[in-house]
């Protein structure tokens, strides 16, 4: 069991913790129709708040990218910058692991520079590959802003990459090389992504409207988040998590979420509990037909006739990739934290073949263990569960 | 901290100029590098399904067969090990091709974009071997071995599972070579397990793991065996490791890992 002891995140409907909550549960999205400059995609993105016009410190000005950028806001938060800050002191800066996921690191910026580098037969003299696009990166810049000098990791597994974080973090924990963790991820907008999906047909022209019977693909948004993971208690805790591989294809998913069920069970295992302790859970979610009804059969069949409250809340963030993993914990952790559980954003109609007992409206409830859910391309799940102690 | 342990059960290794394990440790004992001009031949993965074989990358044919030959001296049923992928950038050609397309037409090829992502070969691994375990894609630049192993370890150490361990550089190519001077592919897979959790099995070598201050001492450099263009491969610390399997109980080879060291100490002389 390991404490969350402090967390921070940016998102496409604000900067912070309190400003997820408040738009998740409120059901208010950070989603508009694609107006990015760069790509002229019919889609909705959910771009972060004044990524754009955000500049490092000079100290830091060679890290330079999107994503750290995004990084670099989600760090300026005071309260958890406090919290790593004690963290350090406490247990020494060698002490603590820092282990980040990320699906694309700072691509965008060799998008850029490719370009250029076509134009020109030269690489922009200020383009660092190095600094900005390479995967360790994001690790790298963090713990130069944090301070931080224990064991790191880029975790690397699509869209689950965030969240076994959390994994690697405990196993880390376990074995004694480190006292406390900070565990996050980050993934910005980029071409890449965009026409990627776009290519396999998954990419919606409308909104994303998870679990709804006219669902037809993702919306993509950017985001970052660190949690700070001690073994000190805590309002909330990470009590456990389980893996697993779907082994089936690439890019979509098994029909009936074999992997997802695995690892679902797995985490009710590694954490001591039945899935009748489970009071929510915030599902992967995506929006497109086949993802949304395979993680149904995965849960019905985990969950059985009793079901459980289910929400998508990638409505609201869109679907943040390598960062989706660290935004739905945090959202989960909150939910432990507020009593009460998000909507599925932009439901309007039921389908009712998923037999889910979907979250329609906001909703307080008395919640003690909660579930957090990522899958990702080369069938890679990854399930989290967070408990708030009596 | 305490010194983690660790089994070697196998290892394989695939690069120009060695094709096993064999080839590296005669290497190692010659102390002198091989020749690496002859290309190195993929083969089209066998384990895989027929339509998923012609979406094979180089990368992923490079993992497939470096995987295939370490399980061929596996003590452990396939669907029994957990994996952990360790690489640099990861994808190789993969990266120049997105990369143009999106300059140019934009229009990805559906079948290029699954490819584009870190862990294809981890997801063609499991699609081959119908392995349902864990998979876990980690990288911190040359330093992604060390990384990787960490992983790996603590992974065996706290799941009493034996665990694969790949180490690889897919060859970069133009223009992307120029900021990444990988030119050849590099990998090796590990067996391993960890807590003495698994007895009765092969055993190459047994060592331990402890992480130290990065002032204690300097990393270890490339052993004169290896190609010295290798320096640049993350998976090349790795090959400079399995030298390990050469040296005497108490030989240490050390790794940088974030602001520490990664040390990997032979603690006896088993062999098979």
């Amino acid at each position: 069991m390991l404490g969350i002891s402090a967390t921070t995140v940016v998102h496409s409907a604000g900067h912070g913790t309190a400003a997820l909550w408040d738009a998740v549960a409120q059901n208010r999205t950070g989603l508009r129709r694609n107006d990015l400059a760069w790509c002229d995609l019919a889609c909705w993105v959910g771009p972060v708040p004044a990524v754009d016009e955000t500049t490092l410190p000079v100290g830091l000005r060679r890290w330079d990218c999107r994503s750290h950028r995004l990084a670099w806001l989600a760090l300026e938060d005071a309260t958890f910058r406090r919290a790593a800050s004690t963290a350090i002191e406490r247990h020494g800066a060698h002490r603590i692991g820092l282990v980040l996921g990320t699906s694309t690191s700072g691509i965008r910026s060799t998008e850029i520079a490719y370009a250029k580098r076509r134009e020109t037969g030269q690489w922009p003299p200020d383009f660092d590959y190095r600094r900005s696009h390479a995967v360790e990166a994001v690790c790298r810049f963090s713990a130069e802003v944090l301070g931080v000098k224990g064991p790191m990791v880029t975790i690397s597994t699509a869209c689950s990459s965030s969240a076994k974080a959390f994994m690697t973090a405990q196993r880390w924990m376990d074995a004694g090389l480190i006292d406390a963790a900070i565990v996050g991820g980050v993934d910005s907008l980029c071409l890449s992504t965009l026409h990627g999906f776009d290519s396999l047909q998954l990419l919606s022209g409308d909104i994303c409207r998870p679990f709804d019977a006219e669902r037809n693909g993702i919306s993509i948004g950017e985001a970052a988040g660190f949690v700070l993971l001690d073994r000190a208690p805590a309002v909330v805790s990470f009590v456990g998590g389980g893996e697993s591989s779907d082994a089936w294809h690439m890019s979509a998913p098994h029909p009936e979420g074999q992997g997802a069920q695995d690892a679902m069970r797995a985490a009710l295992a590694a954490a001591k509990l039945t899935a009748s302790d489970i009071g929510y859970v915030n599902a992967h979610g995506t929006g497109t037909p086949a993802n949304d009804r395979a993680e149904a059969a995965a849960l019905r069949a985990v969950y059985g006739e009793h079901g459980v409250p289910v929400s998508s809340t990638k409505g609201v963030t869109g679907h943040t990739l390598g960062a989706a993993g660290i935004v739905e914990a945090i959202v989960t952790v909150q939910a432990l934290e507020q009593q009460a559980l998000p909507p599925s954003a932009n439901l309007r109609t039921h389908e009712p073949t998923l037999a889910l007992d979907l979250v329609v409206r906001p909703r307080t409830i008395r919640l003690r263990h909660a579930m957090s859910n990522n899958f990702g391309f080369g069938g890679s799940n990854c399930t989290l569960i967070f408990s708030r102690p009596d | 901290m305490n010194s983690l342990c660790f089994d070697l059960h196998a290892a394989s290794v695939l690069a120009p100029g060695v094709a096993s394990l064999s080839d590296l440790r005669e290497a190692c004992r010659r102390g002198k590098p091989f020749e690496t001009t002859a290309p190195l031949v993929l083969p089209s993965p066998a384990a895989l399904p027929a339509n998923e074989r012609r979406r094979a990358s180089q990368v992923v044919r490079l993992t497939l067969a470096c995987i295939e030959q370490v399980l061929q001296a596996s003590p452990f049923p396939v669907d029994s090990l957990r994996s952990v992928f360790a690489t640099d950038e990861g994808t190789g050609e993969i990266c120049q091709q997105m990369l143009e397309v999106l300059a140019t037409t934009r229009q990805v090829s559906p079948l290029l974009f699954p490819n584009s992502v870190l862990n294809a070969p981890s997801g063609y691994f499991s699609i081959a071997w119908h392995n349902r375990q864990s998979a876990t894609l980690a990288s911190l630049g040359l330093e992604s071995f060390a990384s990787g192993l960490l992983c790996a370890v603590t992974e065996a150490a706290t799941t009493r599972q034996p665990v694969l361990l790949v180490s690889y550089d897919p060859a970069m190519t133009e223009p992307m070579d120029e900021l990444l001077p990988v030119t050849q592919h590099t990998a090796t897979a590990w067996i391993l397990s960890a807590g003495r959790a698994i007895q009765d099995v092969p055993v190459l070598g047994s060592f331990a793991l402890e992480l130290e201050a990065q002032d204690s001492a300097l990393p270890s450099s490339l052993p004169s065996w290896l190609p010295p263009p290798w320096v640049e491969h993350s998976s090349a610390r790795a090959l400079a490791a399995l030298g390990l399997l050469e040296a005497s109980p108490g030989a240490v080879f050390r790794l940088a890992l974030g602001g520490q060291l990664l040390s990997i100490r032979r603690l006896d002389g088993v062999e098979t």
